[in-house]
């Protein structure tokens, strides 16, 4: 114990028998379960805890809340280091490891303070004055200056190794905020059956409860308490959640909130996440989030040991320790004086009570003298100094003579702002109240209502009958009959009585108004003079209000000095409005579960494990992981695996899974019609047992997807789409026939989780199917011609689907099979084509082999490429209207200069091609007008012994034979290519009958 | 060729994927998860004005009615899922059969078989609403989704069919029909979010 010599003996909600030992800038102390960091620091006697962000100035404990602008500090080492933590919400755990940011060397001493002595440059819109000129210094010499000079704590550089987790959550009623006006209303909710949600972002319930000495209904308020959580607690349809901050208000009664479930451990306990984002759908909200304190900007007050009057009371109350011994209160109401009360309780001395307001009562009088004060009423603190330690005050009285006063601790009080962030997430403007001083809630969202503090109402009273009477009208909202409405309990007498001051004038030194971003008077005064005058430009043009603390203590008084500097009141000089999140989110806590591998879903085809085995090397096709290539022991480089694979398809067979391809089952007596609107190519003649090509074209004329769809009966097809595009064909043709003929008799779904298909190709595909298919299928050439598809069986009465088609070119087949024999199928065709030597294959052999065939896959089908520049044009029927077909005839697409589609190959055989090498007339300039297209796919052939390539360029077809340069900087490429048939491979298609 | 397999053994959704046993948190499990294998399944999709027929086949057949609302219809030995508009899933406990009950609807509907192309599975446990809330944006409170009441809908970014069977004598009970491929997406979310409560896994037949 012998550490903390600031802890009371007694009193607190602390756990005296649990001692915690923790670390901050390496060095060792100790505090108790119930601590946060801050106040075991402050039981510690430390109040230096930082440094600011401009000036390097030393800094303390300002709060005992969310709203810290200067107990910043990094939290943790390594991986799970965080930088600007508020050490007043960082609940103390055994091994607690903390640091403080932005010095160097060391807190005590640090170099960078300097910063101060330069200050006047540094002021508010330094950056643009000094930093302008010349350009070229600031990327080199400022910013990295700057950088290093301004800033907080460091990132940890390292993957958090901790899980985080979304969760959703549905009530008839939300509380935010824990304190007596959120207790009564969860209460009062809770015992008619509603259901609700009580979150606080606190590690224990009870608000400014746990804080003061209060009394309800005569007896201890921590007797009411207990009580009231002890109820809510049996009510099964009520769920509380500490630790848990509401953070945002979105559209439809959603609200955003943050659960920490394993900050306050060391790390996670085994099988917890570190937190959890919550989006909760509430039928009604009440925000009783109860206020924050508003410090005054004064010269010195941002030294350590200048405390708010309510934090104060905190640390006595609340965590039994005593904020500093000798202490002068400045308070501009009647609300600080019950910190004079707790300090002298606590056995603490206070010197003086500077009361800003002239007219002392004679009660406040006799309280000062009971408390053995020197009263200065009408008195101000012109001047709190010590540098890294609070030292003394300057106190100026109603007649301006100064007295200076030796004290360890400054308790400054001027009126509380309610805590109505949420109000403004959805543009609600808060009003500004004469009366009492400061914003309240103005246009409140749909479904929420507010209480107690929160709504501006700051007594106990007022908390406890608000939240009563809106938890009653919630159930009734939910349709409930509301639990009877008993007395509101009684509480001891209070005052709220203020004279707010916003700044003591006519001192010298620094007087800060944002703490966090080091923005002082002198700044809002510059901006006044400077024409940044409305809110949003004093905003930026100082940074007031832009920390990671949003201005929570800051922003009133920036735009009540502005409202002074420019003779309006404050409602006239603007509004302070707040966006979502209320308190710093860690991103993890937005992405949950999804991040690394689990981002998105990861599509795996049913042959997937048989390929693993296979060592094939798996490529990403959007969300599908898709076999790339089959690498062999000793083949150390792609390009040989490929080659290998393509030999072994033209040259006997391989087989290749396709499974990943959409397949949409289209059945009704309209189905063929329904393929004659869609597709550019016709439809009715196709006889039942047949697969042909089709093409489908976007409204505006542009090609979409294409694939082959087979005529399975009268009234029956299968569709294939491209891997890509089968969501999005799916969606279209849904769009079409819901919305364009919602006549037609058609019923589609997709089947393509239901198949596992695979490409049997090569001369020796049809011989392997023989070992496959059920023999009383006869698969002959002449039972089974080029572009067949039909119901068979394999495997002895398994139902199948066997298509004649080929993207290679060669004798090919896709066989289908229900997905649970996709794996059975692919080891059976192993088995099968052994004996002709059978080769898996992957997606880049089937794109050697279809460039070598001059197949159009996804580089060509790219949105911007219609089915003449394609080579296809002669498809589009011109017998029926089909989508695109009014538009594909619009000049700039059919003018003959348009880019098509042709083959490219390499004059020097040796040279490689790159796809995306533009193409450019040989001895032209490399510059854009000479642009004649881009090579949109590229592939060494095994056959021909170099490479090809297939790409756009202008009026191809009519240029074969003719030379241009292939030119891509990128790479330092620039071949010289002939254009040629994009058909390299057996041109007269005998493969693919044999 | 190492493979020696000689027969065409089928391999179901979770193959690969989850094994029976435990995870997560020791102790009681507080939910339990049974991969439904085996089962048969196929959407029908009503003909335009033919609704009124297929409902009397169907109660004739399977003595069910099609349920005009996501809600589904039990029958002994057959299930019927709302799935969308005059869609609905027919599920059966065993493949046996199931072509000839399948051909018999194709008179008055669009049949599509798809037993292979959902991995299924069923949850139960005092805390299965509390692992299905961290990925279902729908109220699973008992008087927000009723027993029999289906959801068309996603989870971890997976499309997801969703119902409620009768609740057991430790919780209620969901099934939950996700695309066969994206399996192993889902049980990845889902071991990460059941770990906390610890999971009991087991095969079982639809």
């Amino acid at each position: 114990m012998s550490g903390q010599s600031f802890r009371l003996a007694s009193g607190g909600l602390i756990d005296r028998t649990r001692a915690l030992a923790f670390r901050f800038d390496g060095k060792s102390y100790e505090g108790h379960a119930g601590d946060t960091l801050a106040s075991a620091l402050l039981a510690n006697g430390v109040r230096l805890v930082g440094r600011s962000f401009k000036y390097h100035r030393p800094r303390g404990i300002l709060s005992a809340g969310p709203e810290e602008p200067n107990a910043l500090v990094e939290l943790r080492t390594g991986a799970r280091r965080e930088p600007n933590t508020r050490a007043t919400v960082v609940e103390l755990f055994d091994g607690l490891e903390a640091a403080s940011q932005n010095r160097w060397p060391s807190l005590a001493f640090d170099l960078l303070s300097l910063n101060g002595l330069v200050s006047p440059a540094l002021v508010a819109g330094f950056y643009y004055k000094t930093f302008m000129w010349p350009a070229a210094f600031w990327e080199k010499l400022y910013e990295p200056l700057i950088r290093r000079a301004a800033g907080l704590g460091r990132a940890a550089g390292a993957e958090d190794p901790d899980h985080y987790e979304k969760a959703f959550a549905f009530c008839d009623l939300l509380v935010v905020g824990g304190g007596p006006a959120g207790l009564a209303a969860a209460l009062a909710a809770g015992r008619s059956g509603t259901r609700v949600i009580l979150c606080d972002e606190d590690f224990r319930l009870g608000g400014r409860l746990l804080a003061e000495k209060r009394e309800i209904d005569g007896k201890p308020a921590a007797e009411w308490l207990a009580a009231t959580l002890a109820e809510l607690e049996s009510i099964p349809e009520v769920r509380i959640m500490p630790r848990t901050t509401v953070f945002g208000l979105y559209d439809h009664g959603i609200y955003g909130a943050v659960e920490r479930v394993g900050d306050h451990l060391p790390e996670p306990a085994p099988y917890q996440p570190r937190q959890r984002g919550w989006r909760i759908h509430a039928r009604r909200a009440i925000l009783a989030a109860g206020a924050l304190e508003r410090p005054i900007v004064f010269p010195g007050n941002d030294t350590p040991g200048v405390m708010l009057a309510g934090a104060a009371r905190a640390y006595v109350n609340r965590y039994g320790v005593l904020p500093g011994r000798e202490a002068v209160l400045f308070t501009a109401g009647d609300d600080g004086w019950a910190t004079a009360h707790a300090i002298t309780a606590a056995g603490g001395k206070v010197a003086a009570i500077v009361d800003t307001r002239k007219d002392a009562d004679p009660a406040r009088k006799a309280l000062a003298e009971q408390l053995g004060a020197r009263l200065f009423a009408g008195g101000v603190i012109a001047h709190a100094r010590g540098g890294r330690q609070l030292d003394g005050v300057t106190i100026r009285d109603a007649s301006g003579a100064t007295t200076a006063l030796a004290c360890d601790l400054l308790a400054v009080s001027n009126g509380w702002n309610p805590t109505l962030h949420l109000t403004s997430h959805q543009n609600g403007k808060p009003a500004w109240d004469e009366t009492l001083q400061c914003f309240v809630p103005g246009t409140l969202p749909a479904g929420l209502t507010v209480a107690g503090s929160a709504a501006g109402r700051f007594t106990l009273a007022q908390a406890l009958d608000d939240g009563a009477r809106l938890g009653r009208e919630a159930a009734v909202d939910a349709g409930l009959i509301p639990a009877g409405a008993g007395p509101v309990p009684a509480t001891d007498p209070e005052t709220t009585a203020l004279t707010p001051v916003w700044r003591v004038k006519g001192a010298k030194g620094k007087a800060f108004v944002d703490y966090q971003n080091d923005v002082t008077d002198k700044d809002v005064e510059l901006a006044a003079r400077e024409g940044f005058r409305p809110v949003e430009h004093l905003k930026r043009y100082t940074t007031l209000g832009m920390a990671t603390d949003q201005g929570k203590t800051s922003n009133l008084g920036g735009l009540a000095i502005m409202a002074e500097q420019t003779g309006r009141t404050i409602p006239q000089t603007g509004t302070t409005t707040f966006r979502p999140p209320y308190t710093p989110v860690a991103i993890g806590a937005l992405a949950g579960h999804h991040r690394g591998k689990d981002f998105r879903p990861t599509r795996l085809a049913p042959t997937h494990d048989w390929s693993r085995e296979q060592g094939a090397v798996f490529i990403e096709a959007g969300q599908w992981l898709r076999a790339q290539y089959y690498p062999k022991p000793g083949e150390n480089d792609w390009l040989t695996t490929v080659n290998r694979e393509v030999l072994a398809v033209r040259a006997g067979v391989g087989i290749c899974d396709v499974s990943t391809l959409g397949k949409i089952d289209i059945q009704g007596t309209d189905a063929a019609e329904f393929l004659e609107r869609v597709y550019i190519n016709g439809w009715k003649a196709l006889p039942v047992g047949k697969a042909r090509y089709g093409l489908m074209l976007r409204e505006d004329g542009f090609v979409m997807d294409d694939g082959t769809t087979s005529r399975l009966g009268e009234r029956h097809f299968l569709m294939t789409t491209t891997t890509a595009n089968a969501g999005k064909v799916m969606q279209h043709l849904e769009f079409c026939h819901q919305v364009l003929w919602p006549d037609l008799d058609i019923q589609m779904v997709s089947v393509s989780e239901q198949w596992a298909q695979v490409a049997v190709a090569g001369p020796k595909a049809r011989e392997t199917l023989r070992g496959v298919v059920d023999s009383t299928h006869d698969i002959s050439n002449e039972a089974f011609p080029y572009l067949a598809a039909r119901a068979i069986t394999v495997g002895g009465g398994i139902p199948a689907r066997l298509f004649r088609i080929s993207f290679s070119g060669e004798l090919a087949y896709e066989l289908a099979v229900p997905a649970d024999y996709g794996d059975a199928m692919m080891r059976a065709l192993t088995r099968a084509g052994e004996p002709f030597g059978i080769t898996p294959y992957g997606t880049e052999a089937l794109g050697v082999m279809r460039i070598e065939k001059g197949h159009v896959a996804g580089n060509e089908l790219n949105g911007q490429t219609t089915a003449r520049d394609l080579g296809l044009g002669k498809m589009m029927s011109t017998k029926k209207d089909f989508i695109g077909r009014l538009m594909v005839g619009r000049q700039a697409l059919i003018e003959k200069d348009r880019p098509s589609f042709v083959g490219f190959r390499p004059i020097d055989s040796a040279q490689r091609l790159r796809a995306g090498a533009h193409f450019i007339g040989i001895g032209k300039a490399a510059v854009m007008e000479n642009d004649e297209g881009y090579m949109t796919s590229v592939a060494y052939s095994p056959h021909l012994k170099h490479w090809m390539g297939l790409g756009l360029i202008r009026n191809g077809a009519g240029r074969i034979g003719e030379r241009v340069r292939a030119y891509d900087p990128v790479r330092n490429g620039d071949v010289v290519v002939e254009i040629c048939s994009p058909v390299f491979v057996d041109p007269e298609g005998t493969h693919l009958h044999g | 060729m190492a493979e020696t397999a000689t027969s065409w053994d089928p391999r179901g959704a979770w193959a690969g994927i989850a094994q029976p046993g435990s995870f997560g948190a020791k102790g009681e499990a507080g939910v339990f998860a049974i991969m439904l294998e085996g089962f048969g399944l196929a959407s029908v999709i009503a003909e335009p004005d033919t609704t009124a027929a297929l409902s009397q086949t169907v109660e004739a057949l399977l003595g069910l009615t099609l349920p005009p609302t996501p809600r589904i219809a039990r029958g002994p030995a057959h299930d019927i899922v709302w799935a969308g508009p005059d869609q609905w899933l027919l599920r059966t406990a065993s493949r046996n059969g199931f072509t000839g009950l399948l051909s018999e609807l194709s008179a008055h509907a669009a049949v599509s078989e798809q037993s292979d192309a959902r991995a299924a599975l069923r949850l139960s446990g005092p805390r299965a609403r509390d692992v299905l809330a961290k990925g279902v944006m729908l109220d699973l409170h008992p008087t927000a989704f009723a027993i029999g009441d289906v959801a068309l809908t996603n989870v971890a970014y997976v499309g997801a069919h969703l119902w409620r069977l009768d609740d057991a004598a430790d919780g209620p009970v969901f099934e939950i029909l996700l695309p066969r491929s994206m399996a192993g997406s889902f049980w990845s979310w889902f071991v990460a979010s059941a770990r906390e409560f610890g999971c009991r896994v087991a095969s079982g037949r639809g």
